[in-house]
């Protein structure tokens, strides 16, 4: 089975891309629909309800508002830097699959989904940060340091760093007469 | 680049044009425009051979070194 190419493996994870790719972009417009309603709904609290749980976490009191609102807000940053990351390895695999892999842009791409995984890794750091300040620990979010995503920022920018050699060799060849 | 082609002084003095340069080595327009710019990188002996066959000139004739800054291999890429 071909890695490049028309009809070749990259076409197919192209497909599940673009499908995930605007799977994120519904659940981005759910999440702006559900901020939007929290904030009108935060003029009338009683509408609310008086509690939130969700799987072990237990939400009431005064900051079942600012914690709803502030859930959104976290996830739709989530949700916009998965769509940067997904939109980009779309191009990725565009450029594979009319076998191009070392078109230059390749590069900032490989570098723009490195940067963005490690934001969004600092990001939830920074919410359990907050979280645990701000509510004392009544909100409990995991912000342990997950290895396995700071072992992939840095593998991909190593990636980067290959195809920008590609991307200068494919170059030369372009300008061998 | 300190290395330069003097391609169009060689076509001037033999009255050929480009593309009857081109036809003759079998190398296409775009190609010997790249090189007569001086945007190319490298040049094949299979070129050469056929740029100095046609052109009846010796590589020292077609290339020649002006001292320079050297430039920078990945300068035209991204960024």
């Amino acid at each position: 089975m071909r890695a490049l190419g028309p009809g070749s493996v990259s076409s197919f994870l192209k497909v599940i891309l673009d499908v995930f790719y605007w799977v994120l972009w519904a659940a981005a417009v759910g999440l702006g629909i559900a901020a939007l309603a929290v904030l009108l709904l935060s003029f009338k609290p009683d509408l609310l309800g008086h509690n939130i749980n969700i799987d072990k976490i237990h939400i009431s009191g005064p900051w079942l508002v600012p914690a709803a609102a502030a859930t959104l807000a976290a996830l739709a940053g989530y949700v916009g830097g998965a769509i940067v990351i997904v939109g980009r390895l779309r191009r990725i695999f565009r450029t594979l699959i009319i076998g191009d892999p070392f078109h230059p842009d390749n590069v900032r791409r490989l570098r723009v989904i490195s940067l963005t995984l490690a934001i969004l890794e600092i990001g939830r750091y920074a919410a359990a940060g907050v979280s645990k300040v701000v509510t004392g620990g009544q909100i409990p979010l995991g912000g342990g340091v997950n290895l396995t995503t700071w072992f992939a920022v840095l593998v991909i920018l190593v990636l980067a760093e290959v195809f920008r050699e590609g991307a200068r060799l494919r170059r030369e060849a372009e300008l061998t007469i | 680049m300190p290395i330069r082609v003097r391609l169009d002084r060689l076509l001037l003095d033999r009255r050929m044009s480009l593309t009857e340069l081109a036809d003759r080595v079998g190398v296409t327009i775009a190609n010997l425009s790249i090189l007569k710019t001086g945007k190319a990188r490298a040049i094949r002996f299979s070129t050469l051979d056929a740029l100095c066959r046609e052109l009846d000139c010796q590589p020292g004739d077609l290339v020649g070194f002006e001292p320079g800054p050297p430039e920078d291999p990945g300068d035209d890429l991204e960024e």
